[in-house]
């Protein structure tokens, strides 16, 4: 009989790379501000260990865990820590959602049925007996205000006023808009339409697109993600295959599609994923290569403070947003130390942990405050609402930045 | 989409964010260069506790008193043979850390003692201010010391440590400390770590409640409190206001790790590389080297699919096994980043190790192949503008030799002043 030798680590999330080292718990924005998580190290590969043998070990005070990922970027080893934790509620939670719990996570749903009503929507979810009810009765706390619902969808938008102009370029790319464009701020969408025309290239939308699915993990509904995640890699494939790139503008739904489907929905996404990328990053990879250039107004003139969204921290892209802002001259660039600004989409939402949420982005709020910039900046929609409701300090995406300062007939002649 | 990559351009690109990549990438931007840094995960300074070692202890395991005297006799493989000017690097050290709001004790001409967690005092060279510092481990400057712990808080074993003390003949009484909350903090037993309760206590401003709680269990007839080092995660200022709170004078004594002051070094070296206008690529792997024969032109990370980032020179600063700089497989050990040469022990895999723990390891002297100007090497040839930096470095032990900060800021300072003067 021969001795095999495993010469290589085949663990699933890198999980025997743990080291015990502790490093990952000094990083946790939660442990930092309440006893009752038991911290990444723990929940993470510790509790792994014991969830191994026996799923009573399972502690339901794992759905604390923001899913930051700040432990991930902090491990020295290069343990996917976060996704040992979240595979572990899909896997043990016997939590079902609230209805509470499944409006916030379907995101489409609510958006497609709000939209229409906007006008009354907006006001009346702004009324405090409003919100007394939703807290109350819905678990939704009271400080918090929902964003605006748009009248106008992105989608109806772009479909009249932008889509018959974009066969007039010789470039093209796909457009994943998500949920917070197409129905809370179109706005961001027709920036980065405007931007993306004066370079030169067209944009189409999807042939089908669903909520990425980032809400419906959170909340516990593994299996609905995975349905719309499957109906986007099939639109993605068809762009794809057309020669498009898919960007988007949100660095959460990107990290969602790029990484989560695989590691958490086992989604089968490897022929795409290398498609899907950030606007920002696109940008800038063209202007490295000297195919595209960038004019901007010489009357502009802003105080931009950039905040690390989690996700876009936790895909190591944090350098093509800032470098491409530092391009424009008449920004005074202000980098705010990286930390989580505590809401995470949904959670911050949820009255039980408003509290723990504001906490956790105390320290960001005092640097902004600090900083006094006209804007922030940040690539994620809901740092934006955190950020704005918690600090008054306006949040732009680094697209719309880009379109304000661009100056676009000068744009279109460079790049003719 | 595919095919031609972008290029991000810099000056210099560091792979490594610990203390090597950091001193190398602070005192580079200090000289007005555009610099970048790769890091993969957190580095051991978060291990590392509130002092520094130049050279502590000779190949014999004798503490050493003069460090430098002691360097001009090591032997010629040791990283240190290939600096200029070993005092006036150190110097220059101290002023790197000065200038990242680290203040410090300690001068390389004489080596002073840090208390470890468990007791025992090691000879060291600089001390980061409000941590005990004992200037002759002969002469304790101490008679009588109230050792005061948090009740329940396991990473400070005080029984080793006044044990320690009673050796050396100091009077050593033990006190603890109770506030509701670090009561609340013990729910979680695995989450009452050094950083937590540092951040229990800065995020609820308990530095009066608890110097008073301090005041009122050591009372009078003590010269000395030590306490362990929980204060001060993201500056020193709130440990060196609860020293001042103390009515008798007092110190700080590392835990065990997370350590406090590691990671307080940690994040004040980077935000002093950030606020010179470095470039940090946190948590991103460098996978590969684009090479142009001996010339490196450019490398590839594991997250930024399709860039490539482009500098003039570049320096490896990955740190030894804990860090991944360098990986031992069954047959051999590499630098896994750019595959650049490793002094290594050839084949034989016993002779890598002694039996016995507590002797020194021969492994722990392999590590990555330069020349005199720290130039990296690939098959045997030398790398015209790749440096090494730290403890990636092969020719010491920096456990025996107690020398592991000081090759790493030393090096990294070096290297740093080749570039300059290329």
């Amino acid at each position: 009989m021969t001795i095999e030798t495993q010469t290589q680590n085949m663990s699933v999330n890198n999980f025997e790379q743990c080291l015990k080292c502790s490093i990952c718990t000094v990083y946790c924005p939660v442990s930092a501000v309440t006893p009752l998580y038991p911290g990444p190290k723990q929940a993470g590969p510790d509790g792994e260990r014991y969830r191994l043998k026996n799923k009573a070990f399972f502690d339901e005070a794992l759905k604390m865990c923001l899913n930051c990922k700040r432990c991930e970027v902090a491990c020295p080893n290069d343990v996917h820590i976060g996704d040992i934790i979240q595979a572990a509620r899909i896997k043990y939670s016997t939590h079902r959602p609230s209805l509470r719990d499944m409006m916030l996570a379907n995101t489409d749903l609510v958006g497609t049925m709000a939209s229409p009503f906007a006008p009354i929507a907006n006001p009346v979810l702004k009324l405090k007996p409003m919100k007394a009810v939703l807290h109350g009765v819905m678990g939704i706390d009271k400080h918090r205000t929902f964003p605006d619902y748009s009248s106008r969808k992105f989608e109806s938008w772009f479909k009249k006023e932008a889509a018959p102009k974009q066969s007039q370029y010789s470039k093209h790319v796909s457009y994943f808009h998500g949920c917070y464009v197409n129905y809370n701020y179109p706005q961001l969408g027709k920036d980065f339409v405007k931007v993306m025309n004066a370079v030169g290239y067209g944009v189409h939308l999807l042939e089908k697109e669903k909520c990425c699915g980032v809400a419906l993990i959170a909340n516990g509904m593994p299996k609905q993600a995975k349905r719309q995640g499957e109906v986007n890699m099939t639109s993605m494939r068809k762009a794809v295959a057309q020669g498009h790139a898919v960007l988007t503008t949100s660095s959460t739904c990107t990290f969602t599609m790029r990484d989560e489907y695989d590691h958490l929905l086992g989604i089968d996404n490897h022929d795409v994923r290398d498609s899907i990328s950030l606007a920002t990053r696109f940008l800038l990879q063209l202007i490295e290569k000297g195919e595209i250039k960038l004019a901007f107004r010489e009357d502009y003139h802003k105080r931009v403070a950039y905040h690390s969204a989690c996700h876009m921290e936790r895909m190591g892209w944090v350098p093509y947003s800032t470098r491409l802002l530092r391009m424009i001259p008449g920004i005074d660039f202000v980098m705010l130390e990286s930390q989580c600004c505590g809401i995470s989409g949904t959670y911050g939402f949820k009255k039980e942990n408003y509290e723990r949420s504001q906490a956790i982005g105390k320290g960001l709020f005092d640097q902004i405050d600090e900083a006094n910039p006209d804007c922030v900046a940040t690539d994620c929609e809901t740092c934006k609402w955190q950020i704005e409701m918690s600090t008054g300090t306006p949040v732009m995406n680094p697209i719309s930045i880009i379109a304000e300062a661009l100056d676009v007939e000068a744009t279109r002649e460079l790049n003719k | 989409m595919k095919g031609e990559w972008s290029a991000m351009r810099f000056d210099i690109v560091i792979i490594g964010g610990g203390l090597s990549g950091l001193t190398a990438g602070i005192a580079l931007a200090e000289a007005g260069k555009d610099v970048a840094l790769v890091s993969a995960g957190q580095s051991t300074l978060h291990f590392m506790g509130g002092s520094l070692d130049l050279l502590g202890s000779d190949e014999r395991g004798n503490d050493l008193f003069k460090p430098l005297d002691a360097i001009a006799k090591l032997n010629e493989k040791h990283p240190y043979k290939k600096l200029e000017d070993v005092s006036r690097l150190a110097g220059v050290a101290k002023q790197i850390l000065e200038r990242a709001g680290l203040a410090t004790t300690g001068y390389a001409t004489a080596n002073h003692w840090r208390i470890t967690p468990i007791g025992a005092l090691m000879p060291t060279w600089l001390t980061l201010e409000g941590m005990a510092a004992i200037d002759d481990p002969d002469k304790m400057p101490w008679r009588k010391v109230a050792l005061v712990n948090i009740v329940n808080y396991l990473d400070f074993p005080t029984k080793f440590l006044a044990a320690g003390m009673r050796e050396r003949g100091v009077e050593v009484d033990v006190k603890a400390v109770i506030l509701p909350e670090f009561q609340q903090l013990r729910q979680s037993p695995t989450e009452m770590r050094s950083t937590n309760i540092a951040k229990v206590i800065e995020q609820n401003d308990l530095l009066v409640k608890f110097a008073d709680q301090v005041n009122s269990v050591v009372g009078e007839g003590y010269d000395m409190v030590l306490l362990p080092s929980v204060l001060g995660i993201s500056s020193n200022e709130k440990a060196m206001q609860l020293l001042r709170l103390i009515n008798v004078p007092a110190s700080y004594v590392d835990t065990l790790p997370p350590s406090v002051p590691g990671v307080r070094m940690q994040s004040q070296l980077r935000r002093r590389f950030m606020a010179l206008g470095g470039s940090f690529f946190t948590g991103d792997q460098v996978i590969e080297g684009i090479y142009d024969g001996n010339n490196l032109k450019g490398v590839k990370t594991a997250k930024l699919d399709g860039t490539v980032l482009e500098a003039d020179n570049f320096v490896l600063a990955t740190g030894s096994f804990v860090s991944r700089g360098l990986v031992a497989d069954y047959n051999h050990v590499y630098e896994p980043a750019l595959g650049v040469d490793v002094d290594d022990l050839g084949l034989d895999r016993k002779t890598w190790a002694t039996v016995d723990v507590t002797e020194a390891q021969p492994y722990m002297e392999m590590g990555v192949a330069t020349d005199h100007k720290l130039h990296c090497k690939r098959s045997g040839n030398v790398m015209s503008n790749l440096y090494a930096a730290g403890s990636v470095l092969s020719g010491h032990n920096s456990i025996k030799l107690l020398d592991g900060a000081g090759v790493d800021m030393l090096t990294a300072l070096q290297v740093t002043e080749n570039i300059l003067n290329q």
